[in-house]
This record gives C-alpha cells, structure tokens and sequence, in this order.
C-alpha cells in the first residue's frame, strides 16, 4: 500500500476535495468549496489538513480554533467538514487527518475540539466516537422557520 | 492563541503609519469592507506576531542541537550578517510589494479581486512591520555600525526600482500583475518564510508561523480569480482576459521569481549556518513543481469550460491528452497556459544571459533570441525601463563586450529620489522624539 502523506491544506487543493465531496455526495460544489477552503486558509492554513496517495489528495479535514461561541470563551478547536475519497477508506487516513487536526489546534491554544453531528449520520457519528469525540455537555437546540 | 503580539516602539511605529499614508493610502478602506468580505475573521492588527512554543534548539547545520540564539550576538558573525541581510530583503519585500500594488489598485475592475488585494497589502505592510520589530528589538551591533532607526529610515526610504529583488522593481501594467503576482511572487515568499521557520535565530523563526498563515491567503488571492479567467476565457470570446495575455504574464513574472531563490548553485552556507533548510536549487525544484500544479489547475479549468459537453472525467482525461500534445477537438496545447523554461528571460543565477529560448530552444543569433523573448511578453512591459535595460545587457554580454558578473549585477536606471519622507513637514520617516 502506497504512503499516507498528511499536510496543510492549500488553494491548490480545491479540486481535489470537491471531486471528494462529489464522490461522497453526489454533487458537485466548486463555488462552495472554494469559499470554504479560502475560509479556512484565511483562518487557519495550519490545522485543516489534507491526505495525499502518490500526490494524489483522497482525503481532506477541515476547522479552525475560536473562541466565544455560545457563553463558552476559551478558544476551542472546531472540526467542520471532513471526507474520505470511497477508494482510499481503510486505511487510516481519517484517523491521521484526525490527529493532525488536533495536533493543530493544540499548539494554536486549544485544550477542547468540538463538533457536531446530524443524529442520523450513524458512519460519521461512529467515525469521530472512534476519534475520541464524547458527548458534550451542551444540547443541538432547533426550531423550525415555517 | 499561541501568538505573541508586539507594537513597536512610538517612533518606528508612527514611521511605518506615515509611511502607510504616503504609499499604501487606500489601508482605511479595509476596515470599512472587512465586514463585508471577511464578516468571521479576526480584524486586521498592525503589529508583530511572534509564534509561542517553536523548537529551542538549531534545526540544521553545523551546530544543529545547540540552543538557537535569542540574541544576534549570540550567533557566530558570519550568520549574523547573512541574518541581517535576509532581514533587511525580507522588509524591503514586505513595503516593495505595497507599493507595486498601490500602482493599478484603482484600476481593479472586480470589487471582490481588489478588496483581496487589499487584505493582502495590508497583511504585507503586518509583515514588514515585523521585520522592522526583528531590527529594532535587538543589538545588531556586533555585526553593523548602522543605527536601529537607520535601518529602518534605509527600508521606508526604499522605491521601486531600489528594492533588493528585482521582482519588487517591476512597475504593475495592469491590475492582472497583482494577481499573476500573488500567485507566482507570493508563492516564491511562501518557500522563503517555510525555509526560515527553523532559523537558528530563534526571533526570526518564530515570526514566520504568523506569517506564513496569512501567505496562505495571499496565494488564494492569486488562483482564485485566475481560474476565473480561465474559465471566462474559455467560454467568453469576448472575455477581457484571454489565455495569450494571462501567459505574457506569466513570462513576465516567473523568471523573476526563479531569481529570488538565488543562484542555482547556491544556498549551501544559509543551510550550514542554521539560517535555512533548503539550497537554493532544492527550494527552487520544489517551487517549479508547485508552479506546474497551478497551471495544471488553471488549464482543467479552462478545458472544462471549453469542452463543457464532456463529463468532468472525459474533460480532465482530454486535458492530459492536450498536455501531451494531441489537439483534442481543436483544443491544443498552445490554448493552455505553460510554464516557461526555467532558463528562459534569465537575468539572475546560472542560466543568466543564456539564449534560451521559452521551450528550452537554444538561439545562437542574439537578435533572434530578443525577437523570440520580446513575443512572450506583454505589450506595455515591453515598453518599459527593464527590457530595455534587459536588451541592452543582453546585447553586451552576447557580443562579449560585457562581462556576465557586471551584466547580472548591473540595474536600470529606475531609483527615484529617496531618502526622506516625501511629507513637507518631516524629512526622515524616524521622527525624534
């Protein structure tokens, strides 16, 4: 099996994790993925990361340390969008993204990473349990705008 | 976070804001877009960041494992200077930039393009300010007799066509060279700051972190809209960028970025001091690559957009077919960007004054080679100081009439008078208090 290389994300990238999504989702999204990938360069080029196979990128995570959201100021590691190219799983590409992740948000201050997941994701859910993510003690509110 | 910030002192810090108003006087509208473009992030901080917790002791090198330095006196003289002058290239950089992107600012024709641009001047303006805080927070003078507020005066003082990289003493022609040069110029920045992040002077490498995360962004803003323009260029014939003019672009500025690098067959001394990881061919391979990859970006774009029948597996699958020079319905490789040969248009290092061509062709009639380089660049660069300058060099050396070491060392006449604050009411940028 080739080598798992992790490292930064860059704008070179963009493609590469919209082919992911597409292939995970079914849709192609360049205008969203663009502006999200340039987010997360502007925020915090460190943390996210992506996983390359022969040069290839077949995996990518994305998020950002802040601070200050809903009453809770210390600055926390936030893991946002995620994805795996189908062809490349198993092969612990999301748990080196994972770790790299964290090790960013660790040396930018965070002592705490958070996420959230839509119950009925029951992969995702199982993917980030595997991580070491645990309940945390804040509640998913909704209501619904009609 | 784990950054430290720091605020020069009152008299460095209001010379680089008198600065600011003379040369980058469109900074006060960042804050009145910022809301609008950047509503999440943090607002722009004229300061110094220094990265907390960066390894202590030397990276590379002879004296790798030995504690880095905290002060200049603490490194053998011959890295101090060398230091000394990175730092000083680095700063003139950072402020050289600005005020080529001050030039066609004005002239943006895309409100998002621009406010970008302006993002990125301001995050340069942060970085020469942190250059400035590496000369002025230490005793440099084991290794110079010029004065703190000196250096700085001779940084502030500094214009295109007096900057240390001939890169910065290129005039923009349009606002298409902030982008071209964002993505090809910035990229050159992005080795330099990643190569300087295991400095042996441990000041200099913790303030690269900072300033690579916003480099990040600055490449971003050189891409993204030339993917644009690839794509508008594929399917607009009336786009106002084509593929022919983005490529004269790129000729004008990827030689010049090569350059930056240094010598091909030098560098060794940056890694045996502790100052660098890389030599500069090493750095320079690299940065080639990454170049191929963007231009690989941009021309899938471009296909993708121009065959747009064709499934995105079918139009990158035709993309490699055009790349290896088949025309894949009338696509063909000259309707693609390429990176010119790395001994094209060189003025710089080992392949300097050679008469190579853009596809690596060699040329034997001076004239010819002049002819064949004049054709790859852009009409109103053509008609600038530089190339002309160039020309002229070029003649000298091929004639023998000129030596390759005067020809290389040797710049057009482009300094404007400086040396003070063009302000009528001061005459340094360092004000005494």
């Amino acid at each position: 099996m080739a080598d798992v290389r992790i490292r930064p994300v860059n704008e070179l990238d963009i493609e590469a994790i919209c082919r992911i999504d597409e292939r995970i989702t079914g849709t192609y999204r360049p205008d969203m993925w663009e502006d999200r990938v340039v987010y997360f360069i502007r925020r915090d080029p460190d943390s996210s990361q992506v996983a390359e196979v022969d040069g290839k990128v077949v995996g990518f995570m994305l998020g950002e340390v802040r601070g200050g959201e809903f009453g809770m100021e210390e600055p926390t590691g936030w893991l946002e969008f995620f994805g795996v190219d189908p062809s490349a799983r198993e092969r612990g590409i999301g748990r080196g993204l994972t770790d790299a992740l964290l090790a960013g948000f660790k040396r930018r201050g965070a002592h705490v990473a958070r996420t959230m997941v839509r119950t009925q994701d029951a992969d995702i859910a199982r993917f980030v349990a595997a991580m070491g993510f645990t309940p945390a003690p804040v509640s998913a509110l909704e209501k619904r705008l009609g | 976070m784990s950054d430290q910030i720091h605020m020069l002192p009152k008299a460095y810090h209001e010379a680089v804001e008198h600065w600011q108003r003379h040369n980058f006087p469109e900074f006060p509208e960042l804050s009145k877009r910022w809301q609008q473009y950047f509503p999440k992030d943090e607002e722009f901080c004229l300061c110094a960041r220094i990265e907390q917790g960066m390894p202590g002791e030397i990276q590379v090198g002879d004296k790798k494992g030995q504690p880095k330095a905290a002060v200049p006196s603490e490194l053998d003289k011959e890295a101090a200077e060398q230091l000394l002058m990175i730092v000083r290239a680095q700063a003139s950089t950072e402020f050289g930039s600005i005020q080529q992107h001050h030039g066609t600012f004005e002239r943006a024709n895309d409100p998002h393009d621009q406010t970008w641009v302006l993002r990125v001047m301001a995050e340069e303006l942060r970085h020469g300010y942190q250059m400035i805080h590496l000369l002025t927070s230490a005793d440099w003078s084991s290794v110079t007799d010029t004065k703190p507020q000196d250096m700085v005066e001779e940084i502030l003082s500094m214009q295109t066509g007096s900057h240390v990289l001939a890169a910065f003493n290129l005039e923009y022609d349009s606002f298409g060279d902030s982008i071209v040069f964002a993505a090809f110029i910035d990229r050159v920045g992005k080795y330099q700051l990643t190569m300087q992040k295991v400095n042996a002077y441990a000041p200099m490498a913790a303030s690269m972190p900072p300033m690579l995360r916003e480099e990040a962004f600055h490449l971003a803003a050189g891409v993204i809209p030339m993917r644009r323009w690839m794509e508008a260029a594929a399917s607009d014939r009336n786009a106002t960028m084509d593929v022919s003019t983005i490529q004269k672009m790129v000729a004008k500025w990827y030689g010049r970025g090569l350059e930056m690098f240094g010598d091909e067959r030098g560098g060794q001394t940056n890694v045996k001091l502790g100052l660098k990881d890389m030599a500069n061919r090493q750095a320079q391979d690299l940065y080639i690559e990454e170049c191929t990859k963007m231009l690989d970006d941009l021309n899938i774009r471009f296909v993708r957009a121009r065959l747009a029948h064709l499934s995105r597996e079918q139009a990158d699958s035709a993309y490699e077919r055009v790349k290896a020079g088949d025309t894949v319905e009338a696509v063909s490789r000259d309707d693609l960007l390429r990176l010119p040969d790395r001994r094209f248009f060189r003025r710089r290092g080992e392949p300097a004054f050679q008469l190579v061509g853009f596809d690596g062709e060699e040329f034997t009639d001076v004239e010819a080679y002049i002819a064949h380089v004049l054709k790859h660049l852009p009409e109103a660069y053509r008609a600038s100081i530089d190339v002309k300058h160039w020309i002229e060099m070029q003649r000298k050396v091929s004639s023998g009439e000129l030596e390759l070491k005067k020809a290389i060392s040797s710049m057009p006449r482009l300094a404007r008078s400086g040396g003070a604050c063009p302000c009528s009411k001061s005459v340094r940028w360092v004000m005494d208090s």
